[in-house]
């Protein structure tokens, strides 16, 4: 290892009203590394994950204990900005989101919200991003139409680009290819394989394989707690819990 | 007969009885629209919507009413549109689950039921007396602004509604606040819904009689208004007004002054159709 630490939780336990949902959570992600949060359905891996751009904030009754901390720093200190936090971290959904606008305004709202107005810059950071997206060869003819006509997994490596657009250094993937066909999840996949070499990713995935394929670390959860966090290779060939074990090798789940 | 003969003819009566309920409303609605139209029609000509109103029901025209209809048209519009569709934005995206929350939102429901002259009353305590409009254009919009908010705010609350949670979540997550979510993505997407909520309202708007009369608006004005704070009358007073008299001219005068009225109200209801399909075409989620 020796590499430096991008993200870390401390003692987390975060709570939906009275339901505890993650419990004791400590884990420490490298830099320009892929970890993958793997678990069956309600383990809390994507309430995990919603903590490190805050996104749980729009939540009624939910809170958190305990540190989340992006580069050294804590993110849930009351003089944290949201929105600095957001350049930082960008997100990708399960189900892509383009909004209802064209494609070019699709890429370049991050940049327009944060009050940069000259065409200039809005045009390359569109070109760069639909490019490192894998995108670009397919749209610059039309980046004035709507995102909307887009195919799905079109839809969702614009919502990279989206998200690239604001340079962040971490990127959270939550389930990103789970609503699309294989050949636009093996897109997806290359792309985060790319994109690796740049940016800090988290991803959450249903999909055992998809973690082994793409992911450097797994960490998996199981009711709201870290049951293990290791190496994906070592994880996969000889996990040390007997519940990852069996999750793993579909026994539930 | 056996059990599925019985349900089959139960199925028959209940389908011939939907189409008579059907048409009971709008056979009464046509018969009503051909007899105005018998009635009104050859009334309708250019001097009848540029002459002043007067005694002799040949000369009388409905100058006054309709440009004091579309001055109340355009104040309400003023006056509502900001206050209805922020008071919604509020409500559905800033508001907390709270119990003031709570009452304010059984209450603009209830509101929106309350009977129009009690409106009037209100308007008339408020504005013409407590603010001393007096009978003024612009306590008659008022007036009519209150009326219809409940109903913007509702259909604005329900069109901001049908905007998925996975825009505003797009939109937060680049780090946009909540107003720029809002400004830039939540309205923009439910812009058409609002509009024809608001056009809707103003449609029931300019029917309204009754909190009008209420509040003093004339049934004679020899001038039409040239300011928000002059006398003025409407369509559906100057209708009131003609249809009360015993004269037989003077209903004639009515039938045409409601065509008028029915056409106002047709466009506006038009634009709203119009508006709400081309939306449903553009956006699918």
């Amino acid at each position: 290892m020796g590499k430096k630490i991008k993200l870390e939780a401390i003692d987390l336990d975060a709570y939906y009203g009275d339901f505890h949902a993650l419990k004791g959570i400590n884990i420490a992600m490298e830099e320009k590394a892929v970890t993958a949060f793997i678990g069956p359905s309600g383990c809390g891996k994507s309430t995990f994950l919603r903590t490190f751009n805050r996104m749980n904030d729009y939540i009624e009754g939910f809170r958190v204990d305990g540190q989340i901390l992006l580069d050294n720093k804590d993110i849930y200190q009351k003089n944290v900005r949201v929105d600095e936090l957001r350049k930082e971290v960008g997100m990708v959904f399960q189900k892509p989101n383009p909004f209802p606008k064209s494609i070019y305004e699709n890429v370049v709202y991050g940049l327009k919200i944060q009050g940069v107005k000259k065409k200039s810059v809005l045009d390359e950071a569109a070109e760069t991003s639909l490019k490192r997206a894998a995108l670009w060869d397919e749209v610059k003819d039309k980046l004035n139409k709507s995102a909307l006509a887009l195919s799905g997994g079109q839809q969702q490596r614009l919502c990279i680009a989206r998200a690239l657009a604001i340079s962040p250094s971490v990127l959270l993937m939550d389930e990103p290819a789970s609503a699309l066909d294989p050949i636009s999840t093996a897109k997806v996949e290359e792309l985060i394989y790319e994109l690796k070499n740049d940016y800090t990713i988290v991803i959450v995935t249903h999909n055992m394989q998809q973690a082994g394929r793409v992911s450097d670390y797994t960490a998996f959860f199981y009711m709201g707690e870290l049951v293990e966090f290791n190496k994906t290779k070592t994880m996969f060939t000889s996990p040390k819990n007997e519940r990852t074990q069996n999750y793993i090798t579909g026994r539930f789940g | 007969m056996t059990n599925s003969d019985i349900n089959r003819l139960k199925d028959k009566a209940f389908h011939i009885f939907g189409i008579f309920c059907t048409f009971i409303g709008l056979v009464v609605l046509a018969i009503f629209l051909f007899d105005i139209i018998i009635e009104g029609l050859g009334r309708i000509n250019w001097d009848f919507l540029t002459s002043l109103p007067s005694r002799r029901a040949s000369r009388a025209g409905i100058l006054t009413a309709w440009v004091g209809t579309l001055w109340i048209l355009v104040l309400t519009t003023v006056i509502a549109f900001p206050l209805g569709v922020s008071a919604g934005v509020y409500l559905e995206e800033y508001a907390k689950k709270s119990r003031i929350n709570n009452f304010l939102e059984i209450n603009i429901a209830n509101l929106a039921g309350v009977p129009s002259i009690i409106y009037g009353l209100l308007g008339l305590e408020i504005f013409v007396r407590q603010m001393r409009l007096g009978g003024s254009l612009l306590a008659g919009a008022l007036t009519l602004s209150l009326l219809i908010l409940p109903i913007i705010i509702v259909t604005t609350r329900e069109a901001i509604k049908a905007v998925p949670r996975s825009i505003r979540d797009g939109s937060y997550a680049l780090g946009a606040s909540k107003w720029q979510t809002v400004w830039n993505q939540v309205l923009p997407a439910s812009f058409g819904g609002i509009l024809t909520g608001i056009i809707l309202a103003l449609s029931r708007a300019v029917g309204e009689a009754a909190p009008l009369i209420v509040i003093g608006a004339l049934a004679y004005v020899p001038f039409t208004p040239s300011s928000p704070m002059d006398e003025f009358t409407v369509l559906p007073i100057q209708i009131f007004n003609w249809t009360s008299r015993p004269q037989e001219a003077f209903l004639t005068n009515a039938a045409a002054a409601i065509i008028i009225l029915l056409i106002i109200t047709f466009m506006l209801n038009g634009i709203a159709v119009y508006l709400r399909n081309r939306q449903q075409k553009k956006i699918k989620w």
